[in-house]
C-alpha cells in the first residue's frame, strides 16, 4: 500500500498530500481543525520535507494536542509516510523515475512480446493516435499517471464515501478515461482477431488494475473513515441485546469515548458560582491600607453538598442480554463519577464498587455476574439495599435503578422505593425493555414509575448519553 | 518568517548544542519545537509527568537567548490583578490627597459644577494612566523591550475562566486594559506554558499553542543528563543508576521517580562516596529517589529484581 500512495503524490504537491494526509488523521479520530491545517502548514513549511524526523515532530506539535492523540498520531504518520522521505518530497513531479509504481510488472506478463506482435499487425494500427492505448502500449508512466488523476477528479472519487461504491467509481473513471473506445475494438476483434483481442484486453486489465488502485486509496483515505463513523453511529442506535460478540470491543471504545466527552463536559467549572455573599469584617480589614475604602471586597463561599450517584443493576437471567452492558454502563459511571456506588443484583445485592475500581472492566463484569447472577427478587434487593445504604442517602443523592422490573409476580416492596424517593434527590428507573412492553405478564413498571421521579427506556447508547447528559447538567 | 528575534534559535542541531552547553540535553523533537515555537511566534504548551524538565526547558532557554525570564505561577483562584495588571490603589489615594490644594487652584475661579467638570476634564484621566499601573507577569513580559521568555507554569492549576484571560495575551501578544486601550508587545517574547495534565485544557488553549509532551526520557539519554548535571558521578555508576531508575519505574507505584530526583540521587551518592551500586546502599538512599512511604516498601520488595536489571 505504501509503494501505491507514491503515486498520488506524483501529479500533486506536498501541500495537497499534507491535506490528505491530515484528512487521514481525522479518520483516525484526531480532530484538526482548519487552523490546525494552516499551522501544520506553515510547520511544513519551515522544517521542509526532506527530514522525516524531523517533519513528523514538527507535524505532530501542531496536530497533536493530548498524549492520546501524539500515540494516535505517530502511529498514523507511520502508516502513511512508510517510504523513506523521498516520496513525501517535491520530487514527485518526475513519475517515470519511480521505480515501483503499481500495476507495471506483474499485472501484464506480455508486454513485450504483445508490442512487438502489434507492430505487424493491422488491425491494431485502428487504435494508434488514440491517447489512451498508445500510453498504455509504450508504457508512459507520466502521461497514464496524469490522465487516471485527471479521469479521477473529473469522476469526483474525492467524495467515495463507502466500500460498495468502489465498483462504481473504478467504472466512472474507466469511463472518463476513454475505455469505450478499446472496448469497442476489443468485440470488434474478438471475432476475427483474436491475438488483437487478447492485446487490447490485455492492456485494459492493466488499465483496471491501476484504476482499482486508485479508488482503493481514495477509498482509504476519504472513506474509510467515513465507514467507520457510520458503523458507530449504527452501533449506537443498535438495541444492545443485539450487540453481537464481535462488535463488543468497538462498543467498549463508543462506551469510553462517551464518558470521555460526557467527563469534559462536565469535569470543568468547578469554582463557578461559588461566591456567596459579602463577607463585611474581611473586607473592612483589607481595607484598612487604603484609607477604609474597601477596594478588595471579600466574598463568602457557599458551601456546595457534593451530589452523590447510587447504582443499582439488575444481572438476572430476564435481563442477561443487557446485564453486561447495564454493567458496562455503571463501570463507565464510576469513571466519570468518582462518587458513585454500585451495586448489583438478582435475588442477593452486594456493593461492587470497589471491584469495579480494582479490575479493568470484562473481569469486574465476570465477577459481578458469577457472584451475584440468578432469578431475580427485587423485594429482597431492595431490602438489602436499604439496609447497606439506606441511611447515606440524602437530598444530594440520586439513585439510578437498572432493570426490567420483571419480579416473577412476587412483592416487589414498593414500599422500599417509596422510602428511598422520599429521602434521595431523585430516582430514576431506567429499563432495558421498549416502552410498549412495559406492564404485560409480570411487568411491574406501571407500578414503579409512580414511585420514580423518572422512568426511561435504555437500550442503546444515544439514549444511554442523552440520560446520563441529563443526569450530570441537572445536579448543579 | 522572522527568525531576527531570536537568531539563536534557527537552527535544530545549534539548538541542541546551545541547550547541551547551557545543561539541558534535549531531543531532537524538543528542540524541534522550540525552533518552530520561535519562527512562528506561537506559544509551547508543555505537558508531562512532574520533573521531566518543563519548567527548565523555559530557562534553560532564556539562558540561551539571553533575554530576562517573566515567570507566572499559576494557583487556583489567579485572576487578571495577579497576572496581568493592577492600579496603584494606594499611589492614587496619596496623590489625590497631595493634589488637593492644586486641585483648588485648578478650579479657582470657576463658576458653577458644569465649570469646574469641564476644567477638571481638559486634565485628562490623569490617575488612571501608565504611571499608575503597576505591571504583573503577563503585562511586564509584553512590556519588554528585546522581547524576553514568559513562562507560565502549571496552567493546568489555575481556573478555567483564567485560560480566557490568557487567549489574548498568547494568539495576539497583546493586553486590552479599559482605561488605556489596548497595549501590544513591544517585541515578541517566546511563551512556555506547561501542564501536568491534572485537567483538560479548553480546546480553545490549546488550538493556540504548539504542543510539546516530554515523557520520561530514555536510558541513554538519562544517563547523559546524569552524566551533565553531576559531572563528578563516575560513568559505570551513572549507568548503572539510571538502568535502576528506569527499572523502578516499571513499578506499580504512586509517584514514579523523575529525572529531578535521579539527579538528587546522583548527587548524594557523589556525597556518599559511592563506588558501586550495592543493595545495602540503595536500601539506605531509596528515601531520596522516592517520596511515598508505601512506594520505598513496594521498591524493597522487589529489590532483588532491580538489582538484577542493574547487572544486567
Amino acid at each position: 500500500m505504501a509503494t501505491e500512495r507514491v503515486d498520488s503524490t506524483l501529479s500533486s504537491t506536498s501541500s495537497d498530500q499534507l491535506l490528505a494526509f491530515i484528512q487521514y488523521l481525522r479518520g483516525k479520530k484526531i480532530p484538526v481543525s482548519p487552523a490546525d491545517t494552516l499551522d501544520a502548514i506553515g510547520v511544513a513549511e519551515l522544517v521542509g520535507y526532506d527530514d522525516k524526523v524531523l517533519l513528523r515532530d514538527g507535524l505532530a506539535s501542531a496536530l497533536a494536542k493530548s498524549r492520546h492523540e501524539l500515540t494516535l498520531f505517530e502511529a498514523a504518520f507511520e502508516d502513511y509516510f512508510q517510504l523513506p522521505t523521498e516520496r513525501f518530497g517535491p520530487s514527485g513531479s518526475n513519475p517515470s523515475e519511480q521505480p515501483n509504481t503499481p500495476s507495471a510488472p506483474d499485472a501484464a506478463p506480455p508486454p513485450d512480446g504483445i508490442v512487438n506482435q502489434t507492430q505487424e499487425d493491422d488491425p491494431l494500427e485502428g487504435l494508434r493516435g488514440n491517447a489512451l492505448f498508445d500510453a498504455l502500449e509504450s508504457r508512459d508512466e507520466s502521461a497514464l499517471s496524469v490522465a487516471i488523476e485527471t479521469a479521477a477528479a473529473e469522476a469526483k472519487v474525492e467524495e467515495i464515501s463507502l466500500f460498495t461504491q468502489r465498483g462504481q467509481y473504478v467504472r466512472k473513471i474507466l469511463d472518463a478515461l476513454g475505455d469505450e473506445a478499446l472496448r469497442e475494438a476489443a468485440i470488434e476483434f474478438e471475432q476475427s482477431e483474436p491475438a488483437a483481442f487478447e492485446a487490447v484486453q490485455a492492456l485494459r486489465e492493466q488499465l483496471r488494475e491501476r484504476v482499482r488502485d486508485r479508488v482503493e486509496r481514495a477509498y482509504l483515505i476519504h472513506a474509510s473513515a467515513a465507514t467507520e463513523d457510520l458503523l458507530d453511529e449504527s452501533l449506537s442506535k443498535l438495541k444492545l441485546g443485539n450487540v453481537d460478540h464481535s462488535q463488543m470491543a468497538r462498543l467498549k471504545r463508543l462506551m469510553d469515548r462517551m464518558a470521555r466527552k460526557l467527563a469534559a463536559r462536565h469535569g470543568r467549572r468547578r469554582r463557578k458560582y461559588r461566591r456567596g455573599k459579602l463577607h463585611v469584617g474581611e473586607t473592612v480589614r483589607r481595607a484598612i491600607s487604603t484609607d477604609g475604602i474597601p477596594f478588595h471586597p471579600r466574598w463568602r463561599k457557599i458551601e456546595r453538598k457534593r451530589p452523590q450517584i447510587m447504582a443499582i443493576c439488575d444481572v438476572s437471567g430476564s435481563v442477561a442480554a443487557y446485564a453486561k452492558f447495564l454493567l458496562m454502563f455503571l463501570y463507565a459511571l464510576q469513571d466519570v463519577l468518582p462518587r458513585t456506588r454500585s451495586f448489583a443484583f438478582s435475588a442477593a445485592l452486594g456493593e461492587v464498587s470497589d471491584l469495579f475500581a480494582s479490575l479493568p472492566v470484562e473481569e469486574a463484569i465476570e465477577r459481578v455476574n458469577l457472584k451475584y447472577g440468578g432469578a431475580t427478587d427485587y423485594g429482597r434487593a431492595l431490602q438489602d439495599f436499604s439496609e447497606l445504604a439506606l441511611a447515606e442517602i440524602n437530598r444530594a443523592t440520586t439513585v439510578i435503578i437498572l432493570g426490567d422490573a420483571r419480579n416473577n409476580q412476587a412483592d416487589l416492596r414498593v414500599d422500599l422505593l417509596a422510602e428511598i424517593k422520599a429521602r434521595s434527590k431523585q430516582v430514576i428507573w431506567l429499563n432495558p425493555e421498549s416502552t410498549r412492553l412495559w406492564g404485560t405478564g409480570d411487568s411491574e413498571m406501571l407500578l414503579v414509575k409512580r414511585h420514580c421521579h423518572l422512568v426511561r427506556e435504555c437500550n442503546n447508547l444515544k439514549q444511554l448519553e442523552r440520560i446520563i447528559d441529563k443526569l450530570l447538567s441537572d445536579k448543579r | 518568517m522572522s527568525d531576527t528575534h531570536y537568531p539563536a534559535l534557527s537552527d535544530v542541531d545549534a539548538i541542541q548544542r546551545a541547550f547541551e552547553s547551557a545543561g539541558y540535553i534535549c531531543t531532537t523533537r524538543i528542540a524541534t519545537v522550540v525552533r518552530l515555537a520561535a519562527a512562528l511566534e506561537k506559544p509551547v504548551l508543555i505537558e508531562g509527568p512532574p520533573g521531566v524538565g518543563k519548567t527548565e526547558l523555559a530557562k534553560t532557554c532564556a539562558m540561551v537567548v539571553d533575554r530576562p525570564l517573566v515567570r507566572l505561577q499559576c494557583y487556583e483562584g489567579l485572576d487578571e490583578s495577579k497576572a496581568l495588571y493592577e492600579w496603584k490603589y494606594g499611589k492614587q489615594l496619596l496623590y489625590t490627597q497631595l493634589l488637593k490644594e492644586q486641585l483648588g487652584e485648578v478650579l479657582d475661579g470657576a463658576k458653577g459644577l458644569s465649570e469646574s467638570m469641564q476644567r477638571l476634564h481638559q486634565f485628562g484621566d490623569v490617575f488612571y494612566s501608565e504611571d499608575f499601573l503597576e505591571s504583573r507577569p503577563l503585562l511586564k513580559a509584553m512590556e519588554a523591550d528585546n522581547g524576553g521568555v514568559l513562562l507560565i507554569d502549571e496552567i493546568d492549576k489555575a481556573d478555567f475562566e483564567f485560560e480566557s484571560l490568557l487567549l489574548e495575551v498568547l494568539s495576539d501578544f497583546q493586553v486590552s486594559i479599559p482605561e488605556l486601550g489596548t497595549i501590544q508587545a513591544r517585541s515578541k517574547p517566546l511563551v512556555f506554558l506547561t501542564s501536568n495534565d491534572t485537567r483538560d485544557l479548553s480546546d480553545a488553549l490549546k488550538r493556540r499553542c504548539l504542543h510539546l509532551h516530554i515523557p520520561f526520557p530514555s536510558v541513554e539519554l538519562e544517563a547523559r543528563i546524569v552524566a551533565s548535571r553531576v559531572p563528578d558521578l563516575a560513568q559505570s555508576m551513572t549507568d548503572q543508576l539510571v538502568r535502576f531508575v528506569h527499572a523502578i519505574r516499571s513499578l506499580d507505584l504512586k509517584k514514579a521517580p523523575a529525572i529531578s530526583e535521579t539527579v538528587d540521587w546522583a548527587k548524594s551518592l557523589v556525597l556518599l562516596h559511592a563506588r558501586d551500586l550495592d543493595s545495602a546502599l540503595v536500601q539506605d538512599t531509596l528515601n531520596v529517589l522516592l517520596k511515598y512511604e508505601e512506594d520505598i516498601q513496594t521498591a524493597e520488595g522487589q529489590l532483588p529484581k532491580l538489582m538484577a536489571a542493574v547487572a544486567g
